[in-house]
């Protein structure tokens, strides 16, 4: 009996008992809550009953669904806006950050770290007061200077590009630590190398820097697109996806049908296609850090 | 926007947690010298909640079988909907909890939320003292499926000293809404940043029920009568939806709440700057700290129809076994009792959930201190929706259209006409 036990268990068995906590821990959290959702998305759930098997039907609504279409097409306005936004300020911020010998270096930092660390919720809260078409302090800042006033968050022409300074906001920070660290990481002899050379300070910045901090924006771009495409917590702190559906993003669509309309079937299909574009730029991702691996 | 794997997970957390929540299972709630526990999602905050404890606590003294244990369920009422859903699919839900109306009829189809029909039958329940609109919004096809948490309906809250600064005449009994336009107008002064009258358009239910009275006044219904299809869209919706289409965009007067849980007007309210605030008693617990000097007319007309709309939450027991659903039935039937409904009406402001607490010589001090008058009166003869499982969509769709006219963008006719196509759509699901 021990002989084809230990040969199942392989040639360590008390592995497993270290291992399987774990392993339990994520087959319950990720798996199994992946796998139920997917059987989910091909019946007509509403969370309350169990509903039936629909097949395709739910993805195959989607399909023809305007209110989808327009949540796509909002996700993606914010993540062309937000990526190459907060990529590009955090990089521009870390090289103004990155000089050890400024006075209180620190507190600067510090103060770029700050609404990185204020909760989202938080940060919506704080912003509707802020662009308050009536009452708000940005549009009485603008008349001073003679600008019309805006309706931001208020006007369906302007409310999801308000929400992405809002999401610039919060969200350049992550950008301007993971460029730090990566500038800090460039061998002071490399620049003082090319300053030798006669390089200028855009010649350094091109030839030296920006090479340097490639593979760190390659992170920092997907990272930020995985972020942008998940957004939903700006959105349910200060519009709820108003007005006229002009903020709505995938997420808070997905959440509305779950949990408002009673239609979670319909919902999961929604989420499952979010999940496939989503794993399809991971993926990206892996294949450039292998083709880096391969060429280095 | 934060590091970790962020949002989009979020709906899947909230199905995860339901999954291994569920794995922990429940106590039984019986233990072995007889008593039973039973947990009590009530959703309710500050002072409701203090002064729910208080209740539940007296119960506990006075009932030693039953062990009510009172929790807010974790939310506030109006986000407890996705935790009780959540909580039903994992077999870890309360014993009550606090259901929109609205959300009654989805919540319903689930075998597990008790019918009540033969308990309020009881004798001593008395349930014909609860208001006929709160009844009705306990019922599901013909099934009592919950007990009365609340009653509220819409009235006109007015500003007296903004109406006697702007000079305008107060309202009259049996107005119309021209009047209600006109007044609006009136009161209207860009100068002094003041609005005649808010609806809210962000988010929600709150955005739809407001248009009902208009379409009732007129004689029209938002479903057919035998709920097959929508009726809502028809023309006294659309002229209903036409007067606050003129005020809001021609005249100007009607402030836009995009406030996603649209709070502002009531700010707007509270600080001078709006005449006419359209709403329930619950506006009065902020009314009253700001020292506005206010007084309540009943909603403007059509033809001198003045219907308003009540909109009664509900209690739902949920089936644990058979002791601890009459556990939870005798503390619902107990807690809204007349003395108890009575205390909770006194302390938290809410309407009396019976017509025999709304009697009760101890009330008429605290209606008279409070202007209660309108909001008491509405209540034997306001409406409400129907209990519809396809009510959710119906009033999303319905809430959109009234954005899109509100802000100017469609006309009344053509958003009512495709809210009409998503409302019929969803109510052709309807079983």
């Amino acid at each position: 009996m021990a002989r084809p036990m230990k040969r199942a268990l392989g040639e360590t068995p008390a592995a497993w008992a270290f291992v399987l906590p774990a392993t339990l821990l994520i087959l319950g959290l990720s798996l199994l809550p992946m796998v139920w959702s997917l059987l989910l998305s091909f019946t007509d759930s509403d969370l309350v009953t169990s509903g039936r098997w629909v097949g395709m039907d739910n993805y195959e609504r989607l399909l023809d669904d305007p209110a989808f279409r327009q949540s796509i097409r909002n996700t993606l306005i914010f993540t062309a806006l937000y990526v190459p936004g907060s990529a590009g300020l955090g990089l521009l911020i870390a090289m103004a950050l990155n000089r050890p010998r400024t006075k209180l270096i620190g507190i600067y930092r510090t103060c770029v770290i700050v609404p990185f660390v204020v909760s989202p919720a938080a940060t919506g809260v704080l912003f509707a007061f802020i662009c308050d078409a009536r009452f708000g302090v940005a549009n009485r800042i603008l008349s001073a200077f003679g600008i019309p006033r805006q309706g931001f968050l208020e006007d369906p022409n302007t409310a999801l590009y308000t929400l992405t300074g809002i999401g610039l906001w919060g969200g350049t920070g992550f950008c301007v630590i993971i460029f730090l660290a990566a500038l800090q990481d460039i061998p002071p002899s490399l620049v003082e190398a090319a300053r030798i050379d006669g390089a200028g300070r855009w010649n350094i910045f091109r030839h030296v820097t920006l090479p340097s901090v490639r593979p760190v924006t390659t992170f920092v771009v997907i990272w930020q697109s995985l972020v942008a495409m998940q957004l939903f917590d700006l959105v349910y702190a200060t519009t709820r996806g108003g007005p006229l559906g002009s903020t709505a993003v995938v997420v808070y669509f997905i959440y509305n049908q779950a949990f408002k309309v009673f239609d979670a079937g319909y919902g999961a299909a929604a989420a499952y296609v979010l999940a496939v574009v989503l794993l399809a730029l991971g993926g990206v991702r892996y294949l450039l850090t292998r083709a880096r691996r391969r060429f280095a | 926007m934060k590091i970790g794997i962020g949002s989009a997970t979020a709906c899947a957390a909230v199905l995860a947690g339901a999954l291994l929540s569920g794995c922990s299972g429940d106590d039984g709630g019986v233990s072995a010298d007889g008593t039973v526990r039973i947990v009590f999602w009530h959703g309710q905050t500050q002072i409701a909640q203090k002064a729910l404890d208080g209740l539940v606590a007296e119960f506990n003294r006075t009932h030693p079988k039953i062990k009510v244990v009172s929790q807010s369920g974790g939310s506030t009422a109006d986000q407890l909907l996705p935790k009780v859903t959540a909580a039903l699919v994992s077999g870890s839900y309360p014993d009550i909890s606090y259901i929109y109306g609205s959300d009654l009829a989805s919540i319903a189809r689930n075998r597990k939320v008790a019918d009540l029909t033969s308990a309020v039958q009881a004798p001593g329940v008395d349930w014909n003292d609860f208001w006929p609109a709160a009844r009705a919004a306990a019922t599901v096809d013909g099934r009592v499926r919950a007990i009365p948490a609340l009653t509220d309906n819409l009235a006109v809250i007015y500003n007296k000293k903004l109406f006697a600064e702007q000079k305008v005449a107060p309202p009259k009994p049996g107005w119309s809404w021209d009047d209600f336009r006109a007044t609006a107008k009136a009161l209207t002064d860009p100068s002094k940043g003041t609005y005649g009258t808010a609806w809210p358009i962000a988010d929600g239910e709150d955005v739809t029920w407001r248009l009902w009275p208009l379409v009732w006044q007129q004689g029209g219904d938002i479903v057919t009568p035998d709920r097959r299809r929508s009726r809502f869209a028809g023309p006294e919706g659309v002229r209903g939806l036409t007067v606050w289409r003129d005020m809001s965009v021609a005249d100007k007067s009607v402030y836009l709440d995009q406030d996603s849980a649209g709070a502002r007007m009531g700010q707007l309210f509270n600080n001078g700057k709006m005449g006419m605030f359209v709403a329930g008693p619950w506006a009065l617990a902020d009314i009253g700290p700001a020292k506005i000097d206010y007084a309540v007319a009943p909603l403007p007309g059509f033809n001198g129809d003045n219907t308003t709309i009540g909109g009664p939450d509900n209690w739902v027991v949920m089936d644990k076994g058979s002791e601890r659903r009459k556990a939870a039935t005798e503390f619902l039937l107990w807690l809204t009792r007349p003395a108890q409904d009575l205390r909770w009406d006194l302390a938290t402001g809410q309407l009396p959930l019976r017509a025999s607490a709304s009697r009760h010589p101890s009330y008429a001090a605290y209606q008279a201190r409070w202007k209660l008058d309108v909001w008491i009166d509405n209540l034997p003869k306001m409406r409400t929706r129907p209990t519809l499982r396809a009510y959710p969509k119906l009033s999303q769709a319905v809430q959109e259209a009234i954005a899109a006219v509100l802000l100017g963008k469609m006309e009344p006719g053509p958003a009512l006409d495709r809210a009409a196509k998503a409302a019929d759509s969803a109510l052709a699901t309807e079983e």
